[in-house]
């Protein structure tokens, strides 16, 4: 009996084991091999099946359309995906890796979410020069780090100086004057900024953009209260009790979704913060949404793909498509990392078409010099392209303020700036408290 | 820095709730140590599905989840016993590592597990008190918060009733003092092993339904900071001493409340090793431990 149970135990815990850590390959042999790194378990899981369904769907897409034209090899081929778990962590992106590209002999990977997961992975990546088109991982050393060689790296993710820089200007430009206007206060009133940020690379990057933001432009806002937190952390009320305490007029948190949504629960539940809070482009996410419920209502996020809104211009029908056929085929709505990893997957086969071999030499040229017109995402001179200095694609960020609608129960946003993308107008809340002066 | 009295009452506030959390699992820890003389790595998972539970009882029957308390107090009991049946039992008094290893391993079964039943997305639930407050002064007191640290106290009081006044505590007590000695007065010691492992989960459980009606947000790899967190509160308290781990875990939460406050959050965690070392060096039996434990 005790031989048994202790079988049944190992057995259990040998394939709980083998649930994390594994690869999986989709499509049949042949084809370019297209290694997609994704958080399928461990904390960043949700984002990981995004990034996961997205590329699934983008492959099909073009398998559907007869794949794409090697002209070395005078036909079509398909794209042949395989799934790389990182497990949310270092370690598990350094083995998902290195079994993509010594195992599984990948062409290219795509993919990768947190920064700190994707540069442990990265000298794996440079030591065998495999072309490796990041879609996630905001921190600007994945391409901009010089102790490795990062030449084949291409970023498809906007960095986080310029997405805290993008939203620090809008609070100058948008926010300030609104609220000095409706609590009568004079029009060159700085605004009281608190910000509270993720103790990593991200959250010090961000808080370095805002204040370097600041200072450049001459801004007129004044950072008020600087809070730190552990990643991962989950209960902040002490840290909103002080920033409370500083009055500030607006609130900025460089942190993740699963520390976003209870930061701002709490604050609003817990704390009686009532004051608007903004959020990094990475968190637009349903799960976002979900989470957050009423107390995420007129709250602001960054964002270049959303699930709920869709940017004027040209871009307005693929983003109507792509977010239809997610939706018709995981019943699920798309989330930003997923939206830019599909584009990833586009990318590669412009690069194969371009390159007309699956060398990889030949493949890592036609990545860098690529040219596709923007999908689902807004981009500069709208392409997708690689063609600066450090490989980085650059994107036409765009601010959404939440709206809580009590008849359906759902949070939704609209874009409120830049003037060429918005729905409506920034408004503030009858419960809004400005900070004091 | 001129603190405002309300703002340092709040930041007390929340260490005393936080400490709730930490009290009730390393309560948990202590016992299954005291009567065991094992330690259960995997507490913290047993937090985190106590969490699900709770989730899924509140999903299908819509109750008020403190009510979900109830059911979900027993389930973890049952869970706590079977565990240790099929899982501790077969390895106890063999070498110390195989219990080590195997609750190590229970880590990823139950995480991997929890993930394949429930999803690896986070989840989260809205307490029906979530907009009631008690306010005196500046001093804002969720009401969700003030019937935690009540749940918390009432527990305890249960815990040492049960522990004190009945046949079973004196018993449990009994094989923790003595085990060789409590079985030659004809306790069966492997029937209370599984009850203090048993009780060990089922308060391991009812801080999992305090963190879900708290707001707070749980996935399946939620329970491995706060077991950490837990451990060191028994080492502080010293090991098998239920008053220690109650004193240990308001003094964490406190500690930690007042370090985020005056440090940043970033030293929240650091703190509490701090205290632990600086204790362990003064005292290293831990506050109420004693010497050959």
């Amino acid at each position: 009996m005790r031989t048994v149970l202790i079988a049944a135990i190992v057995g259990l815990l040998v394939v709980s084991a083998c649930l994390a850590g594994c690869t999986q390959t989709q499509a049949s042999a042949g084809g370019l091999k297209l290694g997609v790194v994704a958080s399928m378990t461990g904390p960043a899981s949700t984002t990981g099946k995004d990034v996961w369904q997205s590329a699934q769907l983008a492959a099909d897409e073009i398998n559907a359309r007869g794949g794409v034209f090697v002209k070395s090899l005078g036909k079509n081929v398909t794209i042949q995906l395989v799934q790389g778990d990182d497990e949310s962590t270092r370690e598990g992106g350094i083995k998902a890796v290195t079994k993509m590209i010594t195992d599984d002999k990948v062409d290219v990977l795509t993919g990768g979410f947190s920064s700190a997961v994707v540069t442990a992975h990265e000298s794996i990546v440079a030591d065998h020069g495999v072309p490796y088109i990041i879609t996630g991982a905001s921190s600007s050393t994945v391409t901009r780090r010089t102790d490795i060689n990062t030449s084949t790296m291409f970023h498809h993710a906007p960095i986080t100086d310029a997405s805290a820089s993008q939203t620090t200007i809008f609070v100058d430009e948008v926010m300030r004057p609104a609220i000095n206007a409706k609590f009568g206060r004079p029009a060159d009133t700085p605004l009281r900024m608190a910000v509270i940020y993720q103790d990593s690379p991200f959250g010090k990057g961000a808080l370095d953009a805002i204040q370097s933001t600041i200072a450049a432009k001459g801004l007129k806002i004044q950072v008020v209260a600087n809070e730190t937190f552990k990643m991962g952390e989950t209960d902040y009320r002490t840290t909103l009790t002080s920033v409370k305490a500083k009055g500030p007029d607006v609130v900025y948190p460089i942190a993740f979704l699963n520390e976003e949504v209870p930061m701002l629960t709490q604050a609003r539940r817990d704390v009686g913060l009532n004051t608007i809070f903004l959020a990094v482009e990475c968190v637009d996410d349903p799960d976002y949404y979900k989470g957050l419920g009423q107390y995420g209502d007129y709250s602001i996020i960054e964002s270049r793909f959303s699930a709920y809104a869709v940017p004027k211009g040209s871009i307005s029908p693929n983003v109507g498509k792509y977010q239809k056929d997610y939706a018709a085929r995981f019943n699920a709505s798309p989330g930003m990392m997923g939206a830019a990893t599909y584009e990833g997957v586009y990318i590669a086969a412009a690069a194969l078409e371009k390159a007309g071999t699956t060398d990889q030499a030949a493949l890592l040229s036609a990545i860098g010099s690529v040219q596709v017109p923007e999908m689902v995402e807004s981009m500069k001179n709208s392409t997708i392209s690689f063609g600066n200095q450090y490989h980085e694609s650059q994107f036409n960020l765009f601010m959404e303020q939440l709206h809580w609608d009590p008849a359906t129960q759902t949070l939704r946003p609209k874009i409120v700036w830049p003037a060429a993308l918005k729905e409506t107008e920034f408004q503030i809340p009858d419960w809004y408290r400005p900070g004091s002066v | 820095m001129a603190i405002d009295v309300g703002t340092l009452l709040q930041i007390l506030f929340w260490g005393l709730y936080a400490g709730c959390i930490y009290i009730l699992l390393a309560t948990g820890v202590n016992l299954i140590f005291g009567v065991m003389k094992t330690v259960n790595f995997a507490h913290g998972e047993l937090l985190m599905i106590g969490a699900y539970v709770t989730w899924t009882l509140f999903s299908l029957t819509g109750l008020n989840p403190y009510l979900l308390l109830v059911a979900t107090v027993p389930v973890l009991l049952l869970f706590g016993i079977a565990v240790q049946r099929l899982a501790f039992r077969p390895v106890l008094g063999s070498h110390k590592l195989n219990e080590i290893f195997l609750s190590i391993g229970l880590i990823y079964l139950f995480q991997n597990g929890a993930a394949m039943i429930w999803g690896s997305d986070y989840q989260s639930i809205q307490s029906p008190f979530a907009s009631m407050a008690v306010t005196i002064g500046s001093f804002r007191l969720p009401l969700d918060y003030v019937i935690i640290i009540a749940v918390t106290i009432g527990i305890l009081v249960g815990l040492q009733l049960l522990l004190r006044r009945t046949r079973l505590g004196l018993a449990l007590r009994a094989t923790s003092q003595n085990r060789k000695a409590a079985m030659l007065s004809g306790i069966n010691v492997e029937r209370m092993d599984m009850i203090a492992f048993g009780l060990g989960a089922a308060l391991a459980g009812a801080a999992g339904t305090l963190w879900v009606v708290s707001g707070q947000v749980f996935d399946p790899y939620m329970g491995s900071v706060p077991a950490v967190k837990a451990f060191a509160i028994v080492i502080l308290g010293g090991l098998g001493s239920i008053p220690g781990a109650i004193i240990g875990g308001l003094f964490y939460g406190v500690a930690e409340s007042a370090a985020t406050y005056t440090l940043g959050g970033a030293w929240k965690d650091a703190i509490s090793f701090i205290v632990l070392i600086v204790v362990l060096v003064i005292r290293p039996t831990g506050l109420f431990g004693e010497r050959g434990e």
